[in-house]
């Protein structure tokens, strides 16, 4: 007896349609997977037998084969064994045949028959809806993240017992509507700007990355408040809309960090990664590759507390993503691409003891604060935009209460600045003054003649480089989108300037 | 020629900052004007008998306090009182001369030239009728109108027992600021410098310190990049109060922010275009000092 059941397996954030066929025959009883098998689909077929027994089903003393076609592609993961289990169900003439016309089935089982969540069901829906299926069956543990999809029939099941009801038609899944939308293991929830006082300043800095996605590097002593600031980012930037929230969820999705809890992803991730991280932690890979931090953090503030303390190695992975928005990891199975457009953040020391230029506690010289800023690759420093400092804030600051601006406020501002970036760009592959390419400096980002003479003055008096140059253009493209001025003005540009990032200057008194 | 005039303590014309002291005196004569009473005034005063340095010293503050529109009250005697008032004359700015003597004495000898410029720049008073002779007598009692009338006493070079230490103590009575210039621990001729440093006046280490008592703003001319000197009054008014803040030693744009009172934005525009002009320099991102 032969049957199939479909399914789809998932490379990187690929997913490609699988058929899990099963035949009975007669013969020595043998069970035998096959089909181009990682490990731990090889151990399918010890699950699936023990599952069935526990479940009351006894396979046949047959010769049974299973084979997960494609053939050529590699098989990875833990999301075949409901497939596998539905498909012999269906070869021994348990279940009706012709009862999962455009289903796929997906889902892991445990050896007591219990369906278990899998990683990556969001995007393996998706696909399955671009497929032309119609109706998924998942573990119920799945289902919230499932849920993200519309127009799409899903059938939870948490036993193999609920599967064979289904097809018997006595199969009513109780499901819990619920929401909460956040990403698990995140502290930033409930944090706001309020809570920061003092550093004015870097406030500015990061409401102006904020506004225009640039990269922001902070600078200040240790305990001023970098990381409280950085944690904050996310607050300040625009709301994500729903295919932004779509793309987060299903990378959360790939890389398991979705509990049964969470559904769409609505808040933009906020991601911080210690400094001992290996750069194939940050770019992600593996033989089945998985997400790195760099992608976890798309759409949303990768944040790299004590940069010049990250490996070299480490720091120079970012230098693609921070080009091209996306990472792509070539492994000997293939080539898989995850996007990683993220808003990098990054907090550092100005020198080795941490106080320069406050020179009551700095005794480093020009030469040993210029060997720590020198430990970040000048590449990397190139691509951040802007730079706050943060400063060792006084007594009267840290009690003062109530005067602080709160999140709400300057994301509304924001939100106004990104609207009509939104016009400006419209109908090109642009979203923010951060992505505009030096060609197209001149086309939107105008300056009149007095604009010209004050970048002329600053270009020679600040020894800038063309890219330095280009830099502060752009931010001073979002310093008047944010004042709601279409003529970037000259206090545009001297605050723009004023914000620059470090670059030779750097430690000289 | 100027005709001395008379005012009792009872006319509007005599000033409001001697009318108010203990023992004003009953009527001033006037030769040329009145202090202003909206200008600032510093008394500078010292020892007659003074060294070169303590000469160098009176010319260097009194032309850089005249420069910055403070007009200089002095006893016009020889030495540093002397010095001082021709310095600020001779920078253009305005100096009165409190006499121990009629108005129409002209005691010492040798500042006749004083006695001559001063009357069109400035003014002559004293409590004496014309023609008295400066006898010693009167000296002491005319320090109590120095005092009164300068808003911070500058005292340079004095020693412990001096007609200097007078003035100071009347000073102290009218709640006048003193400041002194310091100079060598040995040297007896500022002994009594050092002694008012050391019960509390403040030191005189460059005319900015005076000009930052009396409130008014730094020099008003500073060098731009190229060399040339730009006139701070040519700034605008957020450039002014940002360059107020700065110092030699880095301020950070935060510490600006919160002196100037500016909001973020204008704050940093006005840095970097003072930044832009020569005016200020970055020492490190977002820290900021005064180019010298």
């Amino acid at each position: 007896m032969y049957s199939y059941v479909a399914t789809l397996s998932l490379y990187g954030l690929d997913c490609k349609e699988i058929r899990a066929e099963a035949d009975m025959s007669d013969g020595l009883p043998v069970f035998e997977v096959v089909g181009f098998l990682s490990g731990e689909v090889k151990e399918a077929s010890k699950r699936v037998k023990t599952a069935l027994k526990n479940s009351g089903i006894v396979l046949p003393p047959k010769r049974i084969t299973v084979n997960l076609s494609p053939a050529y592609i590699k098989k990875c993961g833990t999301s075949y064994d409901l497939a596998i289990a539905v498909a012999l169900m269906k070869a021994m003439g348990l279940i009706p045949k012709d009862k999962d016309r455009g289903m796929a089935v997906i889902g892991e089982l445990s050896l007591s028959g219990e369906v278990k969540k899998v990683t990556g069901v969001l995007p393996m829906v998706i696909e399955a809806k671009n497929l032309g299926y119609s109706r998924c069956m998942i573990p119920m543990d799945n289902l919230k993240e499932a849920s993200c999809v519309e127009d799409m029939e899903l059938i939870p099941v948490s036993y193999l017992q609920d599967v064979i009801d289904h097809y018997h038609g006595a199969y009513v899944p109780c499901i819990d509507h619920e929401n909460t939308g956040c990403i698990c293991e995140n502290d930033t929830v409930g944090v706001d700007l309020r809570d920061v006082n003092g550093q004015e300043s870097c406030k500015r800095a990061l409401e102006i990355a904020a506004a225009g996605m640039h990269n922001i590097l902070l600078i200040g002593p240790p305990g001023s408040g970098k990381t409280m600031l950085a944690k904050r980012l996310p607050t300040i930037l625009c709301e994500p809309d729903r295919e932004e929230m779509l793309e987060i969820t299903k990378i959360y999705s790939i890389a398991g960090l979705l509990t049964a809890d969470t559904g769409l992803i609505t808040e933009r991730p906020f991601v911080s990664p210690h400094h001992t991280a290996t750069p194939i932690s940050l770019s992600g890979g593996g033989i089945n590759p998985k997400p790195g931090e760099c992608s976890l953090a798309h759409r949303g503030v990768l944040f790299l507390d004590e940069l010049p303390e990250f490996s070299r190695q480490t720091l120079e992975i970012l230098r693609q993503p921070m080009e091209d928005r996306i990472i792509s990891i070539s492994r000997q199975q293939g080539r898989c691409i995850f996007p990683a457009d993220f808003l990098l953040c990054a907090a550092m020391n100005p020198c080795k003891c941490g106080y320069y230029p406050d020179r009551t506690k700095c005794n480093c010289n020009s030469e040993d604060v210029r060997r720590y800023v020198g430990k970040i690759s000048g590449p990397l420093l190139d691509r951040i935009d802007l730079c706050g400092r943060a400063m060792r804030i006084d007594y009267k600051d840290l009690k003062q209460k109530g005067s602080n601006v709160d999140s709400k406020t300057v994301r509304m501002r924001v939100e106004k600045a990104v609207a009509i970036q939104r016009e400006r760009f419209r109908g090109t592959r642009i979203r923010f003054n951060s992505e505009i390419g030096p060609g197209d400096i001149d086309r939107y980002c105008h300056l009149g003649t007095k604009q010209e003479k004050l970048m002329k003055s600053a270009y020679e008096c600040f020894e800038l480089t063309a890219r330095g140059y280009h830099r502060i253009i752009k931010v001073a493209r979002t310093i008047a989108d944010l004042d709601g001025s279409e003529e970037i003005k000259e206090e545009h540009i001297s605050e723009a300037i004023g914000f620059r990032t470090i670059d030779g200057r750097y430690g000289n008194v | 020629m100027f005709e001395t005039r008379y005012y009792t303590r009872f006319d509007k014309e005599y000033p409001d900052k001697l009318r108010f002291i203990r023992d004003p005196p009953a009527g001033i004569y006037v030769r040329g004007d009145l202090p202003d009473p909206d200008k600032k005034t510093v008394a500078i005063i010292g020892a007659r008998a003074c060294s070169q340095y303590g000469r160098n010293m009176a010319e260097y503050f009194a032309r850089q306090l005249a420069m910055n529109g403070v007009q200089i009250v002095s006893g016009m005697a020889r030495g540093i009182d002397g010095v001082a008032q021709k310095a600020a004359l001779s920078e253009g700015g305005r100096s009165f001369g409190v006499l121990g003597a009629g108005a129409d004495v002209v005691y010492p000898k040798e500042n006749r030239d004083i006695y001559e410029m001063i009357q069109g720049h400035g003014g002559l008073i004293t409590e004496l009728p014309d023609g008295t002779a400066p006898l010693p007598m009167h000296f002491a009692s005319r320090n109590r109108i120095i005092s009164a009338l300068c808003d911070v006493l500058l005292v340079i070079e004095a020693r412990v027992r001096s007609g200097t230490a007078i003035t100071v103590s009347y000073a102290l009575d009218q709640g006048r600021d003193i400041f002194a210039v310091p100079a060598r621990l040995t040297d007896p001729l500022s002994a009594g410098c050092i002694k008012m440093i050391s019960e509390g006046a403040g030191i005189a280490a460059s005319p900015n310190d005076i000009l930052k008592s009396l409130g008014l703003m730094q020099e008003e001319k500073v060098k731009g990049s190229d060399g040339s000197k730009i006139n701070l009054k040519n700034l605008t008014r957020d450039e002014r109060a940002v360059f107020a803040c700065l110092d030699l030693y880095p301020v950070s744009i935060d510490e600006i922010v919160r002196m100037s009172r500016l909001s973020i934005d204008d704050a940093m525009a006005s840095v970097m275009s003072l930044c832009i002009k020569g005016i200020a320099k970055e020492c490190s991102s977002c820290n900021y000092i005064r180019s010298r």
